[in-house]
């Protein structure tokens, strides 16, 4: 009852101010806005049908083609000697006009090519796609890649380096607002120590702030996440059916992973706020907390192969088996060890802040 | 002897606290040394039904005493029983029968007192219905049914401090322990505590409280104990220790005997 009576207290606290239900929910709308815009503007490229006179031949126009489709624009080649070239685009009957120098392709380190261009915005579109490809040719060989990697593929490969990393990211950021606010703000103002006056046990105090803190940082974490998944699409120029390739299993592990570090970053910082004096004081060990978090979520993107080990080391092991699960992999039993992990370094931090609150030196030393 | 015994709910031995001081405190009190003693080796017991004050000038140790006796802080040495429950050996039942107000316990202020006393209320461990009959008693006796859905940080200072009595005695606890009860207060609200603090007393609870008021303890307590620089300088019944003369009077000569002049 008393446990029960420390957690609605905390929900309410939240729930109630409208202040901290915009503090917690304001990053994913704002990261969904600004990602959006970024995305618009990124992706909003104007789309032109070039008209190109061209002199000579070389296998670098096909390159330069497919550097305009890939630009959403296409281009139409017209065979022009170099005068009637010249003319039509100072007339602006062309958008551009190529000359080769005769052989071009086979002397390549000799030949040279001749860009002619006028001044509006579709002509100047073209010269920079066209000299991009054509300085990659000057390096004595034009490249003309092909892939079967799909759309899908990509974006899963995306998602899969990425998302691990955004998601330890908003989930700290959401821990740190609510608990650093909920723990060492409650210390400084003298109110925790009433509670300490009180008959309940110090293991539920503990209890009653990280299961309530765990929830709400869950949810603000969660808003951050939906911020970034919808704006996926625009941000990427990709849909979101790739999130329907995985399956049921892959979520409800992925779900479990990160259910399993919100309330390890929530201990951490919470033992960090009853460690300190004044919000200010925990801010500054939280800042470190958080640099060994964003290094352990940077070393995961970086580096691709790890050993068991990392099922021992709290978050990074869920960020690991996070990436193999979008990549396509199904770690089971490493994940599951994975949340188990977490949960037990949790359940240390809880105990280690019952101590803490148990600690006379801690609470109300000077 | 037996009577003796059910009639004694606190009994202090030998209590000690010694607290380290930061180089800041250093500079503050002018010392070199690195610890100083707060309280030592006081003892006093306290009986059912009447009020206890201890009375000593700042820095004297009575709120030290008192963090105690209400098990906030361990003793360094000796220990204390409140209704046979030591302090160092069993806080939690300490707690369950003790009401501790002290300036030091604050209340949130984003809360109203009607929710803050329902809290404390389950984190005491009182039943819903008990609860509701109580809430309404203490708060119609302190005026503060009008104001049960303000948000603490919204009321006055003297309507604060009446928030935080009665939820320091939402679980009707047998011992009662205020430091400083009046510090603060108008002249108004400080008669609503002091008579309160009576009532208490008429309805069988034991009442500690510390204070540097002179009047406050000749007005209220049954016995009195002078604490000063951590010891006890005299203890016992108001008219024991008082004799002929007033309490102040009876005070500074204690004063002078122990620390000479009073500048």
């Amino acid at each position: 009852m008393k446990l029960v009576a420390l957690i609605k207290k905390e929900f309410h606290r939240f729930f109630h101010d409208p202040r901290l239900i915009v503090t917690i929910l304001l990053p994913g709308i704002l990261i969904f806005l600004i990602y959006t815009l970024i995305g618009t503007v990124v992706n909003t490229q104007e789309k032109y049908e070039y008209k190109v006179y061209v002199a000579g031949e070389s296998v670098l126009t096909q390159a330069i083609e497919k550097a305009v489709e890939a630009s959403g624009s296409t281009v139409e080649w017209i065979p022009a000697d170099p005068e009637e070239g010249r003319n039509a685009v100072e007339k602006e009957s062309a958008t551009a006009f190529l000359a080769f120098s005769e052989n071009f392709d086979e002397t390549f380190l000799g030949g040279s090519v001749e860009i002619w261009r006028g001044s509006t915005e579709e002509s100047l579109s073209f010269y920079n796609l066209a000299v991009a490809v054509l300085q990659e040719g000057a390096m004595r060989f034009a490249i003309l890649s092909h892939s079967f990697e799909t759309e899908q593929d990509f974006a899963k490969t995306f998602i899969a380096g990425l998302l691990p990393f955004l998601v330890v990211t908003f989930v700290f950021s959401a821990c740190m607002s609510v608990t650093l606010e909920s723990v060492a703000g409650e210390k400084e103002r003298g109110t925790l120590s009433t509670i300490l006056a009180t008959s309940v046990k110090r293991s539920h105090i503990a209890l009653g702030k990280i299961i309530p803190l765990s929830c709400i940082s869950a949810i603000g974490a969660a808003s951050s996440f939906l911020g970034v998944v919808l704006s996926l699409p625009k941000l990427m120029g990709t849909d979101l059916s790739v999130l329907g390739g995985y399956g049921f299993g892959s979520y409800v592990i992925l779900f479990c992973l990160i259910l399993s570090f919100v309330p390890f970053i929530v201990s951490a910082i919470g033992a960090v706020s009853t460690l300190s004096r004044s919000v200010k004081e925990a801010s500054g060990y939280t800042s470190v907390v958080m640099i060994l978090v964003m290094l352990m979520s940077i070393v995961s993107m970086v580096v691709t192969q790890f050993g068991d080990w990392v099922i021992a080391v709290p978050v990074l092991n869920a960020v690991i088996y996070m990436g193999k699960l979008l990549g396509g992999e199904l770690p089971l039993w490493q994940s599951l060890v994975s949340v188990g992990v977490n949960l037990l370094y949790t359940g240390l931090l809880v105990w280690l802040i019952s101590k803490m609150l148990s600690s006379e030196r801690i609470m109300f030393g000077k | 002897m037996e009577d003796l015994f059910t009639n004694e709910i606190v009994r202090a031995e030998n209590l000690k606290k010694t607290f380290t001081l930061s180089r800041k405190q250093q500079r503050l009190e002018k010392t070199a040394q690195t610890r100083k003693v707060a309280v030592d080796g006081l003892s006093f017991s306290a009986n059912r039904g009447e009020i206890y004050g201890l009375l000593g000038p700042n820095g004297a140790g009575k709120t030290t005493t008192l963090r105690m006796l209400s098990t906030l802080i361990r003793p360094d040495e000796g220990d204390a029983y409140i209704m046979g429950h030591s302090v160092r050996k069993e806080p939690q039942k300490v707690r369950d029968c003790v009401g501790f107000l002290t300036g030091e316990l604050k209340l949130e202020t984003f809360f109203t007192p009607d929710y803050l006393f329902d809290f404390f209320g389950a984190m005491h461990g009182v039943e819903r219905e008990a609860l509701a009959v109580r809430k309404h008693e203490l708060f119609s006796r302190f005026g503060i049914d009008a104001f049960s859905q303000v948000k603490v940080g919204d009321l006055s200072t003297g309507m604060k401090q009446k928030v935080s009595l009665v939820i320091s005695i939402v679980h009707d606890p047998d011992v009662v322990i205020f430091d400083e009860p009046t510090n603060g207060l108008d002249v108004l609200t400080a008669k609503v505590v002091t008579d309160f603090l009576a009532e208490l007393k008429r309805m069988g609870k034991s009442v500690l409280l510390s204070t540097h008021i002179f009047s406050l303890v000749e007005k209220l307590c049954d016995r009195v104990g002078i604490i000063i620089d951590g010891k006890m300088a005299e203890e016992g019944s108001l008219a024991a220790v008082c004799g002929e003369r007033s309490l102040e009077e009876k005070f500074f000569e204690l004063y002078r005997g122990i620390k000479g002049e009073i500048v």
